[in-house]
This record gives structure tokens, C-alpha cells and sequence, in this order.
């Protein structure tokens, strides 16, 4: 499903049927699940414009209330001090429709197949509204749905000189770098904890394996200052 | 010539209107300028950013054209600052209310309790905050009004901002019939919760049996959810949650008592 696709074009697969008509001077875009979506496309002087479907930043449905990512591990990572320990874990997929014409590039439309869910990090004063999931610590990146689940390979780091022990990592859509190919969507995290309660996350632009493509990115420069780490000051 | 009729002191008819156009070229400078900022940064800057941002460059254009012109219709402003004393003091009492919203807007601003698009409420006034200027702010009620509130009123009156914290809780109590299995109850609205995207996972919901009415026993369902949703997130889960109880043949019972006579009529028995 993930890729470049010249109009017009129909995509099934599993429960997911895709689909651009071709209807006199415009083109009729269809999607049947998980709900119905039709939009009208124009064509360009130069032709059709061509449509991109990519796994976005998971943060947008079923609305835009946050641009922060939760991942409550379910079973907690006891860090020793000055050591490292690389993980993988899953994070939803919500995939991206885009029309590309000339240089410029327009959301066509947003779904997912997973059940959305949010979740407060912090207190109710100061902390930030995430979009939560829940994920194990899982081997390997084959055998998952890249339509619902992605890898993150995340690297933890503690350079302070206490054990920390991390239940959830929290990341900001601003700095993600996604990854795709036609089995497996993927992204490479750091989590560097600098005491037992505070750690700062950030993103690695690095696919997790060679001819990977780069998703377009919904969150790039849209606010100001854009800040490339978040940091958890509110416990791991 | 007409231009050159000398209005008061030195100052003539020109030079009046070469402040008038000095002036007015600032107002468009300004305006310009202002929708120039409104252009580059409406996708990067947050709409009160932008209002702040919009308001603080626009005044500051007029003030330096302002100071710029004084001289040229022959007010010196350390004159001013002299006359200033006893002018302030007349203007001052002459103008309390107004002086009185200038400083209470500034303060507005600067603490900022309240931001554009915010849902508050301000004495009896509930609704969305529009803008805020340096002498009122205007809110939008939830019928659609345009109400205008001195800044004075706003920032003497009790701001209930229902949107500044990130989250919010509500609560609703359910009453279900005392046949009815309380803990199976329970479980059903701990579902129907968990079902919902915006009923938060954290921190979690609390669902428990609180009192034992005289017709019901009654259940407390405490749920936080986003504050920007926490209004369509109350309004949608208690239908759900009433559905999903009598699904399940748990039904929320009318208030009832039951009454013994302490003489039966014997007819009634016999009917």
C-alpha cells in the first residue's frame, strides 16, 4: 500500500480498499474503511497529480489535540548506571494520503486501524496530553502489520550513577523521522536518562534497515521554536 | 498663502497636516506591517501569540511616529513631562474608568490568566475569548452573542479559565436498581470508558459504589479527559454508558417507596 502511485490506481488489502477514478476533468478519491471518505480531486494543467501514501506521525486522529507520543511499557526497563540497552518496541501507525503536484504537497486524507487512546504525562497543571499506547518489548521487526503496528528501536541510555527504572517514553511528533517499506515501518529513538525521574528523548534519521523510505513529514517547522528532544521531567 | 497661517505659536497650517500625514502614513505602515506578520507566521505562532505579537508591533509604530511628530506641532516632551504633573492630574480624575481599563488591560496582558480562544468565564459571562485589547475584552458567549467587558471588570472579577490546565474531570452518579449485580455494573462503565479515546488512560478513571440510596444504589463515575474535549467526551459517554447498562438488563430505577398499611381495608384484599 505504502508508496508512490500514479492516477488512477485501487489498493485492497485486508479490510482497506483505496481507490482513485478517474471522472471527466477531476478525480474521484474513495476510501471504505474504517469509515467512508470521498474527495473530489482537480487534475493539473500538467496532468494528474500523483498520490503518495506514507505512515505519518501517529498523533493527528481521531482529532489533533497534541503533537506528544506515550509508550507505557508493560513490563518496566531496570537501567543500571553508566550502561546502555537497546530495545524494540511498537507504536500505532496512522497512514497518510497526499497529493504531490509540482513541489507542493497536500493532505489528501488521514486514517488508522487502531483504537486511539490518550493519556495525561505529568499533573493536571503543567503536564502534556499525549497520545497513548501500550507496548511489550518485542524481538526482531517481521511478522507485524505495517498498517497497524510499527518498530521503534529505541536506545537507552543512563550516564547518571543511580539505577533508573523507565515505564513509559514520550516523544514529540515535531522531531520524528518514520520509516517505510512494504512490510515493516519503523523509527530510531535515544532515550538519554539523566536522573531516576528525567530523561530527554529524541529521534535518530537512520532507517532500521537499507532502502527504507522516508515518510513525509506532517510536523516539520509548523511552530516556533522547534525544539528537537522533549524532555520527561515528570518520571520514566 | 493659507498654508502658511500660523495656527498657535510657530506651528502653521502645514504643519499640522504634515503631522496628520505622518501620522496616517504610520497607521498604514503599521496595518501593513501587521498583516505582513499575519501572512508569514499564521502557521508557526498560536492566534494569541499572533494577536500579541500583532498589537505590541502596531502601537509601537504609532508611538514612534507619535514621538516623532510632537516636535513639529511645538510640544517638547520634556516641556510635557513638566506640564505633565498638574495635566496628569486633571486628566486623571477626568478620566478614572478609562485609565483604570488601560492599566488593567496591560495587566491582562502581561499575566495573561486568559488567552484568545480560551473557554472561560468571567462573572456571569461564559464563552470564548475573542480578543483582548488594551482597554476591553470581548468574549463570545455559547449563543453566539458579542459581549464587551472593561478590562477593570475582568481583572477584578473571579476568571474561571476552563481550558488552562491541560485536563479536566467530570463525574456523573448512576443509580442502578438494588436487584442489580453493583460489580458487574461496574465493569460494564470501566468498558464503555476504556472504548473511548478521549476518556484519559491516565490519570484513571474511577468507577465505584458510593452511596446506597433510598431507590438506587449509586454509582460514581469519575473520568478526566482533555480540556479542550472534556465537554463532547460528558455529553457522549453517559449515553453510552446508560445503553450499554440496559444491554445488560441493568436498569436505572425510578425513585420508589413502599407503603404499609397498618390497617388493610379488608375489601381490598377480598378484590
Amino acid at each position: 500500500m505504502f508508496g508512490y502511485h500514479e492516477i488512477p490506481f485501487k489498493i485492497e488489502k485486508d479490510e482497506v480498499l483505496i481507490e482513485t477514478i478517474k471522472n471527466g476533468n477531476f478525480i474521484l478519491y474513495r476510501r471504505n474503511s474504517p469509515e467512508n471518505v470521498e474527495k473530489i480531486i482537480s487534475g493539473g494543467i500538467s496532468g494528474y497529480p500523483k498520490i503518495v501514501i506514507c505512515p505519518v506521525e501517529p498523533v493527528n486522529i481521531p482529532k489533533r489535540v497534541t503533537n506528544y507520543l506515550l509508550i507505557e511499557l508493560e513490563k518496566p526497563i531496570v537501567v543500571a548506571p553508566d550502561s546502555s540497552i537497546n530495545i524494540n518496541l511498537t507504536f500505532p501507525i496512522e497512514i497518510g494520503v497526499f497529493t504531490l503536484a509540482k513541489k507542493s504537497v497536500e493532505v489528501l486524507d488521514i486514517f488508522s486501524l487502531t483504537k486511539p487512546k490518550y493519556a495525561l504525562y505529568g499533573d493536571p497543571k503543567d503536564g502534556v496530553i499525549c497520545k497513548y499506547w501500550e507496548s511489550k518489548v518485542v524481538e526482531g521487526y517481521e511478522g507485524f502489520d505495517p498498517l497497524k503496528e510499527g518498530i521503534l528501536e529505541l536506545t537507552i541510555t543512563n550516564n547518571g550513577d543511580e539505577w533508573a527504572e523507565v515505564k513509559r517514553v514520550i516523544f514529540d511528533a515535531f522531531s520524528m523521522k518514520i520509516y517505510y517499506s512494504e512490510d515493516v515501518v519503523s523509527m530510531r529513538a535515544f532515550m538519554k536518562i539523566i536522573n531516576p525521574n528525567v530523561a530527554e528523548t529524541g529521534f535518530v534519521k537512520k532507517p532500521l534497515k537499507n532502502g527504507m523510505r522516508r515518510s513525509i513529514e506532517l510536523y516539520t517547522a509548523r511552530k516556533l521554536p522547534i525544539s528537537e528532544k522533549f524532555l520527561m521531567e515528570w518520571g520514566l | 498663502m493659507i498654508l502658511d497661517y500660523i495656527v498657535y505659536g510657530d506651528v502653521t497650517i502645514s504643519d499640522l497636516l504634515l503631522v496628520i500625514t505622518i501620522l496616517f502614513i504610520a497607521v498604514i505602515i503599521a496595518r501593513i506591517a501587521t498583516m505582513n506578520i499575519k501572512k508569514m507566521l499564521s502557521d508557526k505562532l498560536s492566534r494569541d501569540q499572533l494577536e500579541l505579537l500583532n498589537k505590541i508591533v502596531y502601537y509601537s509604530i504609532i508611538l514612534v511616529a507619535l514621538i516623532a511628530v510632537l516636535p513639529i506641532i511645538g510640544l517638547n516632551l520634556t516641556g510635557l513631562l513638566v506640564a505633565g504633573g498638574f495635566a496628569g492630574l486633571v486628566l486623571g480624575f477626568a478620566s478614572q474608568n478609562i485609565v483604570a481599563n488601560l492599566v488593567s488591560g496591560i495587566f491582562l496582558l502581561s499575566e495573561r490568566p486568559i488567552k484568545i480562544g480560551d473557554q472561560i468565564s468571567i462573572g456571569d459571562v461564559s464563552g470564548f475569548v475573542e480578543d483582548i485589547s488594551i482597554m476591553s475584552t470581548i468574549v463570545r458567549t455559547y449563543d453566539g452573542l458579542y459581549v464587551r467587558i472593561p478590562n477593570e471588570k475582568v481583572f477584578t472579577s473571579n476568571i474561571i479559565n476552563y481550558v488552562a490546565n491541560p485536563a479536566r474531570r467530570f463525574e456523573y452518579t448512576i443509580g442502578i436498581r438494588y436487584s442489580d449485580d453493583a460489580e458487574k455494573a461496574i465493569e460494564i462503565i470501566k468498558n464503555i470508558i476504556e472504548e473511548h479515546p478521549f476518556a484519559l488512560k491516565h490519570p484513571q478513571p474511577t468507577v465505584f459504589v458510593e452511596n446506597l440510596g433510598e431507590s438506587s444504589v449509586d454509582i460514581v463515575v469519575k473520568v478526566w479527559a482533555p480540556s479542550t474535549e472534556w465537554y463532547s467526551v460528558k455529553m457522549d459517554l453517559l449515553w453510552k454508558i446508560k445503553k450499554a447498562l440496559e444491554e445488560n438488563g441493568i436498569e436505572i430505577p425510578f425513585p420508589q417507596r413502599v407503603i404499609w398499611f397498618a390497617n388493610q381495608p379488608k375489601q381490598s384484599f377480598e378484590n
